[in-house]
């Protein structure tokens, strides 16, 4: 096992490469720049100025040469400055992304323990009342654009009725210590957990009546059934654990998605997330950290991808990796 | 029984989607700097509901006593709402208005921009020696920074160092002010720049190489700690600088306090303030507001102030409605425009340019797109400018079709057959690059191409990212596009117009001797009421040789909790709320 995930680490080290060039020459040779994107900034902008400014960032130089010199910055950790925000991109995604990851985690939990009870509990009652509504409820759901479960959210929860705030992280003006802050942060999640948890729960209930349905056709579930075992052992125990095997790969693809972020929604309610950042860079023609961003976030899926191997192979002894 | 469930669900189904599509409205674009087009979202050209001009300048609220009770819990707090700042609170390196925002609160320069657009004294009075080519700052004795240091003229001069710096790379061109030996410290081997002196502890001289009207914008510098900031200076290397970004000290009437990334800003009066008079509201905090729900941050009382409410029909009944908000709304100083090639046939023809000016019903645009929100023009500078020529000297150009016909036979483009017009058997054909998404666009197209048609030209429009259609404007492959620009407080359009300006050049190719020479002359005169005459001449000539199509003038709009009281009277177009801040006060209903 060992073995294997060493082997597949390196075996990951082109595919990076490849992906970094890939990410490099996607931003580098898409038109426009930082300076252009700050075309109508001013009118102070001489054409001297813009030459010197483009020299000064290393953007005259050869691609080969200003990939060379991108890599081997990035090799010894410095993913460089961000023109927008003028400190080192690290600091910008340390700064953001962690705000991201705990409204993604908390949305990753809720989504997939939601998902299984409902899924579970559609598939044993195939055609049920309870199917049908979950089944409908789930599309609605899922078919809503997030900036309008959002705002609705926010009209009924927040001016409508002022249960939860407007947006936001924490209380304004105010610095919370310990536990107070923990409430408040949770306070301030609320909305925006449960808009992205309505948005993405419908798939995952998808994923687990299937896989459900598929494996209560089988004929050891008829057989344990025929020893007499419980109903809820049955499920729960013969049932649940075999269905959950092609979720693992599932599951293990959603992770880099935790570091993401969600533009729409991260937007809609000011929460300091790291998607809002990555739309305005894109905008503004920040390619360092643009590049920055989109490699880490291509080495955490390609991290992702062997997780769910190896996974597999840990859960699934039909699949053994050597 | 199966079956009628079915009916029942995908029932419920369609109702519930149609629901969804009733609902749901377009998100308005990402707020970006470069989409100076941004705000005025809606293009909902439905029935005008009053053909009147809008209301503008200051609006008191109708019903004060509504003002919310959570705002009315803040006695010793100002929320201000806007756009997030990035947190580059430096006024060498900021680049985005809300970070210039917080700037402003903290720092002071040697002067600073006035109401009417002209440059006052600040920190410091100044003289001019020499044939003018030799500027002597007195600083204000009393000037201390926030930490109770004084501001002295090596702090000024430390301003200059930085801004000429090999590794600078902020939106300040020092280039331009021509500062004696400002090329050999910037781009050889000297270690001083020349130029500047530090007479004594509160005077500085500074020489420039040629002085014109615009030196002094460059030369009256903010003013930092030197003692602060420049602890880690080393020339060539601003990293140690930029590392206190997040940190600012100055000597304005703020001091900092903390910073929340994408969240809030926080300050406290400055209690040294060495003017004497501290701001009368203890705190102010700077609150991140999106588009989505700005409005509603006031309606709850969350903030009491908002910097940038898009101007349309939907806000202004919002805010009427709510009673307790009043609101400033002012021309922006900055148009939109249609950018045309002169490099190419037949746009380099004054009389087709003028042809495509009457030809096209702007009215109707400007109404489509910023439901009457936003005023004509016909003379490419602010209306609100000094610089703006008498409304009885330009020609307006009102849409009359029959007049560009005329100007298009004249001009030796003859209708053919095919309904299109001919000139030496070249068919009329002009390529509009449209930028995406863009409001303006999305009114203007369909309209442009109707009446274009009308007129005998092939007009053919193409949608591209904005970044990508100042490439390929850049790259001369384009006969029209759709642009937006903010002005600066002074009028000189050297970049637009002049033959060597940067887009003149670069991406209009219009060249005009007898409009450089006006230009010229306009930056030279350092004589202000001489000044205006000749900026009067120039923008006339400009109006009737139409280097591109002015379209509009919108409005920006302040909203205002009616708990504040201090603002009124107090922002212009080229004056911004943060100067009347330190005067606000908080009143009880």
């Amino acid at each position: 096992m060992f073995q294997y995930i060493i082997r597949r680490l390196m075996e990951s080290v082109p595919t990076i490469i490849g992906a970094s060039i890939v990410i490099f020459l996607a931003f580098s040779l898409a038109p426009g720049d930082v300076i252009t994107a700050n075309y109508t900034g001013g009118m102070n902008l001489t054409e001297e100025r813009k030459a010197e400014l483009r020299e000064l960032y290393g953007l005259n130089k050869p691609l080969p040469e200003r990939y060379g010199l991108w890599m081997g910055h990035v090799l010894q950790g410095d993913f460089g400055q961000s023109y927008l925000y003028n400190k080192p991109v690290t600091d910008v995604i340390k700064t953001f992304v962690w705000n991201s990851f705990l409204l993604s985690a908390t949305v990753l939990v809720l989504q997939w323990m939601l998902a299984l009870v409902i899924g579970v509990f559609s598939a044993v009652r195939q055609y049920s009342l309870f199917d049908s509504l979950v089944t409908v409820l789930v599309f609605v759901a899922m078919s809503l654009p997030s900036f309008f479960l959002g705002l609705l959210l926010l009209k009924l929860f927040a001016v409508d009725y002022r249960i939860f705030p407007l947006g936001g992280m924490t209380s304004t003006g105010v610095d919370y210590q310990g536990l107070q802050h923990i409430l408040d942060v949770a306070y301030h999640m609320a909305l925006p957990v449960l808009t992205l948890t309505l948005l993405s729960i419908g798939g995952t209930t998808r994923y687990f009546r299937m896989t459900m349905l598929e494996v209560v056709r089988q004929d050891y579930i008829r057989t344990a059934r025929a020893k007499g075992l419980k109903e809820r052992v049955v499920i729960f125990k013969h049932a649940l654990r075999n269905a959950l095997l092609p979720l693992i790969t599932l599951f293990a693809l959603e992770l880099p998605g935790l570091f993401a972020g969600a533009i729409i929604t991260e937007r809609i309610f000011n929460w300091p997330g790291i998607g809002r950042v990555t739309l305005d860079g894109l905008y503004q023609r920040d390619y360092p950290l643009m590049m920055g961003f989109t490699l880490i976030i291509a080495f955490l899926t390609i991290l992702a991808n062997i997780l769910a191997d190896v996974l597999y192979g840990v859960a699934d002894p039909r699949v053994r990796h050597r | 029984m199966r079956k009628r469930w079915y009916v029942l669900l995908s029932l419920v189904l369609v109702f519930s989607l149609t629901l969804v599509g009733c609902g749901s409205k377009p998100s308005s674009s990402p707020a970006t700097e470069n989409n100076a087009q941004q705000g005025d979202g809606g293009t909902d050209s439905t029935t005008p509901e009053s053909s009147d001009q809008p209301e503008t300048g200051y609006i008191k609220a109708k019903q004060p006593e509504l003002v919310p009770e959570a705002a009315k819990k803040r006695t010793d707090t100002i929320v201000i709402g806007m756009d997030s700042p990035k947190g580059v609170f430096n006024p060498w390196f900021y680049k985005t208005a809300y970070d210039g925002y917080v700037v402003d609160m903290i720092f002071e320069g040697l002067g600073k921009v006035g109401k009417d657009g002209l440059v006052e004294p600040d920190l410091a009075t100044w003289e001019m020696k020499n044939d003018n080519k030799t500027f002597i700052f007195h600083l204000d004795p009393n000037a201390k920074f926030s930490d109770g240091t004084p501001v002295t003229a090596e702090d000024a001069a430390f301003s200059f160092y930085i801004f000429l710096d090999p590794s600078y790379d902020g939106l300040t061109d020092m280039s331009i002010a021509k500062i004696v030996g400002a090329d050999a410290y910037k781009n050889g081997n000297a270690t001083t720049i020349e130029g500047i002196k530090v007479l004594d502890e509160h005077t500085l001289q500074v020489d420039v190489e040629e002085v014109n009207a615009l030196t002094i914008r460059y030369l009256t510098v903010p003013v930092l700690p030197k003692h602060y900031y420049g602890k880690e200076f080393k020339k060539g290397d601003l990293s140690g600088v930029k590392k206190l970004n997040e940190q600012p000290l100055g000597s304005g009437p703020y001091v900092f306090e903390k910073f929340v990334p994408s969240q809030e800003v926080r300050l406290k009066a400055n209690e040294n303030y060495w003017r004497g008079n501290p701001p009368k509201v203890q705190n102010l905090i700077v609150k991140a507001t999106n588009d989505e729900t700005k409005l509603q941050m006031l309606q709850t009382g969350e903030t009491d102030f908002e910097e940038g409410i898009s101007v349309n029909r939907d806000n202004l009944d919002q805010i009427d409605a709510m009673g307790f908000l009043d609101r400033n709304m002012l021309l922006n100083n900055g148009y939109g425009y249609i950018a045309l090639n002169h490099a190419h046939e037949p746009l380099n023809d004054r009389l087709v340019r003028q042809a495509l000016m009457y030809g096209l019903n702007r009215e109707e645009v400007v109404y489509a797109y910023s439901q009457g929100l936003a005023e004509v023009i016909d003379v490419p500078i602010s209306k609100v400018s000094w610089a703006y020529p008498d409304e009885k000297d330009i020609i307006h150009y009102n849409y009359d079709p029959e007049k560009a016909k005329q100007l298009l036979d004249e001009a030796g483009w003859k209708l053919g057959n095919d309904g299109y017009r001919y000139k030496d058997g070249k068919k009329l054909t002009l390529h509009f690059t449209a930028s995406s998404p863009n409001p303006v666009n999305d009114a203007l197209v369909p309209i442009a191409k109707e009446n274009y048609k009308d007129l005998g030209i092939d007009f053919i429009a193409e949608q591209l990212d904005f970044n990508a259609m100042v490439q390929k404007m850049e790259k001369g492959d384009y006969d029209m596009a759709f642009l937006a620009v903010s002005l600066t407080p002074d009028p000189d359009p050297s970049q637009h117009f002049h033959s060597n300006g940067a887009d003149a050049k670069q991406v209009f190719h219009y060249s005009n001797p007898e409009v450089d020479k006006l230009i010229e002359a306009g930056i030279k005169e350092l004589d202000q009421a001489k000044r205006k005459e000749i900026y009067q001449q120039l923008f006339k000539l400009l109006n009737e040789d139409v280097p591109y199509i002015v379209m509009y003038q919108r409005y920006n709009m302040n909203v205002i909790s009616s708990r504040l009281k201090g603002f009124e009277g107090e922002i212009t177009p080229f004056y911004n709320f943060v100067n009347a801040l330190p005067n606000v006060e908080i009143v009880q209903y």
